[in-house]
């Protein structure tokens, strides 16, 4: 490995070769290595099932969101079918679990036979679409499509059971029924094995999709949104790019549609096609911030919190005026206030989270500058 | 030597023209094709309800062409302002029925509740229109990702919001005793209310273009559709005219939220986005900015909507989505829209 | 000295990062038609549409008629009196030649229609088209529309950016022909590249380099000096 830079070396090698020499003492690594520790040792200190379920489920829409952010973030490409590749892994682990009687331990494998090919197709599919077609266009197809796929989910009774959805075991020592006794604070059961199943897999992709956009790939991918034209004069064939970002983001997408349905064990149109979903999303990935991977922890993990911890908010706001209809609905509306933050986070910290919290330092590593 | 070219030009303008009016007449009467496979009964009752279907989308349809072809926005939340009016037409139906004039009356009574039902629900669309477009649109002009963005999220608001008022379960809408029942027309069973329906449409369609073609504020809006900087040069305060086109399509959309709650006789607070989707697809067969265009589109979309849900139900929408996708693909300006 | 109906003071102006305009100061007469003459990219259309309001100037002042219109909208600019006629696309296509005429009449009365008369006989096409969509108009004929377009209220200042441009000769010829009627009736602005046509029709001039007027004076002694034309414009 070639330790000195060479005299003529550019700007880029040089930063990036003083970037992989301080990789293991910048702070963010030990951060990184701590929430690693705290999610392997979360669920075995802890023994509150509702906390191992929002952090599964964090984990899971992450992995979502980050893929989200691949494609719109980063490529700049806006879609609305992200909730439907999502749905389709889903139904994958379901369907296949489902229709064979009993679930045996090649199913999640099997699922991703049937998830991936058709959720790369259908990336493909799109991605050509929205190089021939003008943005919003585009984005209104994508819209129409999603909502297809909600209704052929309601509708194809004989495929997916419509709107009863499905419910279902996993296999081997992922089930429900399986147990080893106790380790630490947990029960050794199937409940434990799914997340750290869960957990590898969801470290695994985001670690993916993290080197991803630090590629090359990657790299070029920023220079396409910043500036298509001049990418395209540079010499690239910008289009390959976007189309191979758009099926990496989408079948990645559709793999965490099978954890989630893993963990949940149930999957029916409205929970993983409907538009809410989608809703969701691009509410995760705003706040967290578009074009920031690690956006994507803070935007999932503020929701899915929130999510979980309102009923009890709800709960509080009934017990303190019971008999104030209004306030019941009120609190029943979350969605609402979802709604009302989401547009002033678009209004104010457009950025999102990180975004801010990166033009905060920037700003005040140019002010110690201007200082010195 | 000008005028003689200009003169010459005709002629070859008709030419591309009768070329245009070919597609146009042509994707029209593809819709004549189903006959092959639905006896004629059907077909006519099909028929007339996919006409109605696309009157009522129309009505949602021809603010948002207008909305996107003169400010350039792009307003997710257009399906909010349907849902409101058939709340609220609701509301005042029943409201009115309990003076004994819906479920009982006369034919005067029946017309008068549907009337005020959808004079209502037009007052509230323009209102709510006027609110978003003051507060929110004018903040993101010429950024279409975050009219994306936030008008999704204003949708997501106003919905949440109806089901505050109304509660989140569907209710079933009282059609006015006149209006109830069909005509039988030589074995073609035809709803009166989807008569109705038609009529309304065809009215609004004609108001429009009248308004659009004769007086000058419809020169206005048409050439700020053409070019905003030119009418603004002109003398006119561009953004006064965008607050009244947008209010004018929220409220046509809240009229069609009414008479869509009556026509399918029950209304359900995800009835906006489900109607958003039917209109964008409208807009974008027709062409953004053309209200002929959304009115042509949109009797597509209802004639083809009904004779494949007979047909196939599950591929219904799937159709409709097949054909944008295909008009994007050969005309992305769309039937009526111009290179 | 007669006043000046239009003053321009270190105005500069902006467009997305390029600082277009650095200071531009100039007069302009009552009655005395004015060229800005200069190089392409010289800031010579963006002075136009700084003055109407469409690309706002970032500092400097600018009084039409005494009143100070640099904060103003276009819309408030056109009805104080100024008329404006772009470099493209100031026709509507999509509407008739008489609805072009309606949108730009900001009053519809005996004046206005007297207008439209001495507009027909400047431009007899224009009569001939009336109800044609103006889409189908030749190239001069359009140019010859957004011009009378803009004649027909009273304004006291007309814009006019490059109306020659992409025009045959012998258009241009017809062209110069009517502005010269008229400009005896209102004050013209006139930006052009073509020398010719410019000084046919102006009385003032002054050349723009670089975001700035580096020379001015009066066209008749411009088109003797050869030195200058050939410095700043390239001709001669």
């Amino acid at each position: 490995m070639r330790a000195m830079p060479k005299q003529d070396s550019t700007p880029v090698q040089r930063e990036r070769l003083l970037e992989r020499m301080t990789r293991f003492t910048r702070p963010s690594f030990f951060i990184q290595i701590g929430l690693l520790l705290a999610l392997i040792m979360g669920p075995l200190v802890l023994s509150s099932f509702r906390v191992m379920d929002v952090i599964a489920k964090i984990m899971v829409f992450t992995v979502v969101v980050a893929s989200y952010d691949l494609i719109l973030g980063y490529t700049g490409i806006i879609s609305f079918a992200h909730g439907m590749f999502f749905g389709l892994g889903a139904y994958s682990l379901a369907l296949v679990i489902h229709h064979s009687g009993s679930p045996q331990w090649y199913h999640p494998f099997l699922a991703l036979g049937v998830a991936l090919p058709l959720s790369i197709v259908l990336a493909l599919v799109i991605a050509f679409f929205s190089l021939r077609v003008k943005a919003i266009f585009f984005a209104m197809m994508t819209l129409a499509l999603a909502e297809f796929a909600h209704i052929l989910g309601i509708q194809w009774y004989d495929l997916t059971l419509a709107e009863d959805g499905v419910s279902f075991k996993l296999p081997g020592i992922l089930s429900v029924d399986w147990s080893a006794g106790r380790f630490l604070a947990a029960d050794v059961n199937g409940r434990l094995m799914t997340y750290y199943l869960i957990l590898i897999v969801s470290v695994a992709l985001f670690v993916g999709l993290l080197r991803f956009v630090r590629s090359p790939v990657g790299r070029v991918l920023k220079s396409i949104r910043e500036n298509e034209q001049r990418s395209t004069a540079l010499g690239f064939k910008t289009f390959k790019y976007q189309v191979f970002s758009t099926v990496f983001g989408s079948a990645t997408a559709s793999v965490a549609g099978i954890l989630f349905a893993m963990w949940l064990r149930y999957v029916n149109p409205e929970s993983v096609l409907g538009i809410s979903t989608m809703l969701y999303i691009l509410l995760m990935v705003i706040i967290g911030g578009l074009g920031t991977m690690y956006g994507s922890i803070i935007g999932a993990a503020f929701i899915k919190i929130t999510e979980t911890w309102l009923p009890d908010l709800q709960k509080l706001a009934v017990a303190l005026f019971p008999n104030v209809d209004m306030i019941h609905r009120l609190a029943e509306r979350w969605v609402l206030y979802f709604g009302i933050l989401f547009i002033l986070v678009v209004f104010f910290f457009p950025r999102g989270f990180v975004g801010k919290a990166r033009d905060m330092i920037t700003r005040r590593k140019m002010s110690s500058v201007e200082n010195d | 030597m000008d005028s003689e070219i200009a003169l010459a030009e005709p002629e070859t303008r008709f030419a591309l023209d009768a070329k245009k009016w070919a597609f146009r007449i042509g994707s029209v009467g593809i819709w004549v094709l189903p006959i092959i496979w639905i006896d004629v009964t059907t077909y006519l009752v099909l028929t007339v309800a996919g006409v109605t279907m696309g009157m009522l989308l129309f009505l949602t349809a021809s603010g948002l062409t207008l909305i996107f072809g003169l400010m350039d926005v792009l307003n997710l939340a257009h399906g909010a302002f349907f849902a409101w009016g058939a709340y609220v037409g609701f509301s005042i139906l029943n409201a009115l029925n309990a003076l004994g004039w819906v479920e009982t009356g006369t034919l005067g009574q029946s017309a008068g509740s549907v009337l005020l039902a959808l004079v209502v629900a037009l007052a509230v669309g323009a209102m709510l229109g006027i609110a978003l477009e003051r507060i929110i649109i004018r903040q993101v002009y010429g950024d279409h990702l975050k009219q994306i963005l936030i008008t999704m999220g204003a949708s997501l608001v106003m919905a949440e919001i109806i089901k505050i008022f109304w509660g989140p379960n569907d209710e079933v809408v009282l059609v006015p005793l006149a209006f109830q029942g069909s005509y039988d027309v030589m074995d073609v069973i035809v709803n009166k209310f989807r008569v109705v329906a038609i009529f309304i449409g065809g009215a609004v369609f004609l108001g429009i273009q009248l308004v659009l073609r004769k007086t000058k504020l419809g020169i206005i809006v048409r050439a700020g559709v053409e070019n905003r900087e030119i009418v603004q040069a002109m003398g006119y305060n561009i953004n006064l005219i965008f607050t009244g086109v947008f209010a004018a399509g929220a409220a046509l959309a809240a009229v069609g939220g009414t008479m869509w709650s009556i026509f399918k006789e029950q209304i359900h607070p995800a009835m906006g986005e489900e109607n958003l989707i039917f209109a964008l697809i409208v807009v974008i067969i027709g062409g953004l900015g053309s209200v002929t265009g959304s009115f042509l589109g949109a009797i597509m979309v209802g004639l083809a909507f009904n004779y494949v849900a007979f047909l196939l139900p599950k591929l219904a929408l799937g159709v409709n989505i097949l054909i944008m996708a295909t008009i994007l693909l050969i005309r992305p300006w769309g039937l009526m829209g111009r290179e | 000295m007669p006043e000046p109906i239009l003053t321009l003071k270190d105005v500069h102006t902006h467009i997305g990062l390029h600082h277009v305009l650095q200071g531009v100061t100039f007069e302009v007469t009552a009655g005395r038609s004015t060229v800005l003459l200069g190089r392409n990219g010289s800031g010579k259309s963006t002075t136009l549409r700084t003055v109407m309001g469409l690309t706002p100037a970032s500092s400097g002042q600018i009084k039409l008629d005494g009143k100070a219109i640099e904060e103003r909208k276009p819309f408030e600019i056109a009805r104080l009196g100024v008329g404006f006629v772009p470099e493209d696309q100031a026709v509507l296509y999509n509407l008739s030649v008489e609805e072009n005429f309606r949108l730009a009449m900001l009053v519809e009365n005996e004046q206005t229609w007297e207008r439209m008369e001495t507009i027909f006989e400047l431009f007899p096409d224009l009569k001939k088209f009336w109800r044609s969509k103006a889409g189908i108009l030749s190239g001069g004929q359009k140019q010859m529309l957004a011009i009378a377009r803009a004649f027909v209220n009273d304004h006291q200042l007309l814009l006019i950016d490059e109306p020659s441009k992409g025009l045959a000769p012998i258009v241009v010829e017809q062209l110069g022909e009517s502005l010269i009627q008229i400009k005896d009736k209102t004050t013209v602005i006139l930006v052009e590249q073509n020398f010719n046509l410019a000084s046919q029709v102006g009385a003032d001039y002054f050349i723009l380099d670089d975001g700035r007027v580096v020379h001015h004076g009066l066209i008749e002694d411009l088109v003797e000096d050869y030195e200058i034309k050939q410095k700043y414009l390239g001709i001669g």
